[in-house]
């Protein structure tokens, strides 16, 4: 049959394929990467903001974490700088929810999000392929923050206990899997740009100020430390220093920001223009 | 030399609320067709469009796509239609050649075939010299083209044009009409939504004329015109408006080129 072989456009029907393979998907997926890769190129801006606010953030708060001590660390005790890194990288991080959102607002205020849905191309696809460059960035955002607290914040030898590197890049890769599935969810789930800046702020603030990203554990209020470990960030920010459990905490925020991104590809179709 | 099927509409139906867009819309365009779609506003023009892209769902009715039910296998029939719909959908600080890119690699062409597409439509609508610009800084016409140059680039077996010549210069709009027409040479069936009568008789289509989200006359435009005794759109509109509805439809391949006019249906 003409149509299921052909990949050239020289007549109706020559391209038409019943492009319904993984194969097909991972194609697609991939164009989509290199698409937003491209966007991402031309708008840096908030991608190159949010490093710089945690950095800030780090400085400001790592003389609160001289004040509250870690009443149970897991293993060794951390230095304050290492403790303020950690929460505000996690916290800067969800902030990045916003620009992953607003890639599925934009498209919807540009049309495009119409035109793909004429496309074969399933909204899994589009969510996860365009997730991919942010992936890059989120982990870049995390090490230059984290490499850029170790050097204004020397003071203490203890910075050498960071946890192992592939530990850490393993808890870095877990939790900007989970920030791009909210992020896309987000996105997904909200209708105009200020609609998602909204709820992303208060998204983020509810999630860091629970998990303990913001302010330690051991200075929230009372009433909030019962929610702590039921909290993403909480759980970023323990995988992140390292020590017992590590893995387990990975696990959790893989699963949860999968099961994020199918949540959002079940909305995207059911969305309507911006 | 054409394998697919062209389009064929029966019998849709589709609703917003209480408000009913589309009661019972019939349409067939043979491979090599080209049938102007014409009717005042809230006719159901754009919905019917929405519908055979794949974008909504109807109610009730037959749609296929190529040769493939829409209904049944849509993931299948969404590769067999371009749609350029009325408002221009493209990635403003993306140039116009990675607008093409994307939606040629999602479309399934990728290498060669992708770069000969691109400049081949690129050719054909005159967008040479801007298909590195960022669509953000082109002009309304040269956006709707790329618009339309997206549509047209995977060759699809149907393609939905809805005033694709809005904005456009008169060179630009002759380029985009003679596209059109290769595009129907080659195979196509085209259903081009217009307000201009002058541009579906450059194309060499037929007419259908929808209201109230019916189809409820089709034929070569003078004959239509004249057993409308009217000498403009408005004059073809208020015509039919006044008509009783058509009966239902009932199936069957339509004629390439219908030489009488006829009751839709």
């Amino acid at each position: 049959m003409p149509g299921d072989a052909v990949q050239d456009a020289t007549g109706p029907g020559d391209a038409v394929r019943d492009a319904a393979g993984p194969g097909d998907a991972v194609r697609r997926g991939w164009a989509f990467a290199r698409h937003r890769a491209v966007l991402l190129r031309r708008s840096p801006g908030p991608v190159l903001v949010y490093p710089v606010m945690a950095v800030a953030l780090t400085v400001f708060v790592e003389p609160l974490m001289h004040l509250v001590p870690e009443p149970h660390p897991p293993g060794p005790p951390h230095p304050p700088g290492l403790r303020a890194a950690a929460g505000m990288v996690v916290f800067c991080t969800l902030l990045m929810t916003g620009v992953v959102g607003s890639a599925l607002v934009d498209e919807r205020g540009w049309h495009t999000a119409e035109r793909l849905a004429t496309t074969p191309a399933r909204p899994l696809e589009r969510l996860v392929g365009g997730a991919l460059p942010l992936l890059g960035v989120l982990l870049c955002q995390q090490a230059a923050v984290l490499a850029t607290a170790a050097l204004l914040l020397p003071g203490s030898p203890a910075w050498a206990a960071w946890p192992a590197w592939p530990g850490l890049v393993g808890a870095g890769l877990a939790w900007s899997v989970c920030v791009l599935g909210l992020g896309s969810l987000l996105g997904a789930a909200t209708a105009r740009p200020g609609q998602l800046a909204a709820v992303k702020d208060l998204v983020a603030l509810t999630v860091a100020g629970t998990g303990g990203a913001i302010v330690p554990p051991a200075a929230l209020p009372t009433w909030v430390r019962p929610v702590t470990g039921w909290s993403p960030a909480s759980w970023a920010v323990r995988a992140c220093l390292g020590g017992p459990g590590t893995g387990g905490r990975e696990l959790l925020l893989v699963g949860t920001g999968a099961a994020a991104f199918v949540l959002a590809a079940a909305v995207l179709p059911r969305r309507g223009p911006a | 030399m054409p394998f697919h099927e062209g389009l064929r509409v029966t019998g849709v139906r589709r609703s917003f609320g209480s408000v009913t867009a589309l009661a019972g819309f019939d349409l067939q365009v043979g491979p090599g067709e080209i049938v102007g779609l014409i009717g005042p506003n809230g006719a159901g023009k754009s919905t019917f469009d929405r519908v055979v892209a794949g974008i909504l769902r109807p109610d009730a009715g037959e749609v296929t796509v190529g040769g493939v039910d829409r209904l049944r296998d849509p993931r299948r029939a969404r590769g067999r239609c371009g749609l350029a719909a009325q408002d221009v959908a493209l990635y403003p600080t993306a140039t116009a050649r990675e607008n093409l890119t994307l939606f040629g690699r999602v479309a399934g062409l990728r290498g060669g075939a992708l770069r000969r597409g691109v400049e081949r439509v690129g050719t054909d609508l005159l967008l040479d010299a801007v298909l590195d610009r960022r669509v953000a800084v082109l002009s309304g016409g040269q956006q709707r083209r790329v618009h339309a140059a997206v549509a047209m680039l995977p060759a699809p077996p149907v393609l939905l044009l809805d005033e694709p010549t809005v904005g456009a210069d008169p060179a630009s709009r002759l380029a985009l009409l003679a596209a059109v027409r290769r595009r129907a040479d080659e195979g196509c069936a085209v259903v081009y939504t217009t307000h201009y009568l002058p541009e579906i008789a450059a194309l060499g289509a037929t007419l259908a004329v929808a209201v109230g989200g019916r189809v409820v006359a089709r034929g070569p435009v003078d004959e239509l015109l004249a057993a409308a005794r009217a000498t403009d759109l408005d004059g073809l509109f208020e015509h039919w408006a006044g008509e009783p509805p058509p009966e239902p439809a009932t199936a069957g391949v339509p004629a390439r080129h219908p030489q009488q006019v006829h009751r839709a249906g």
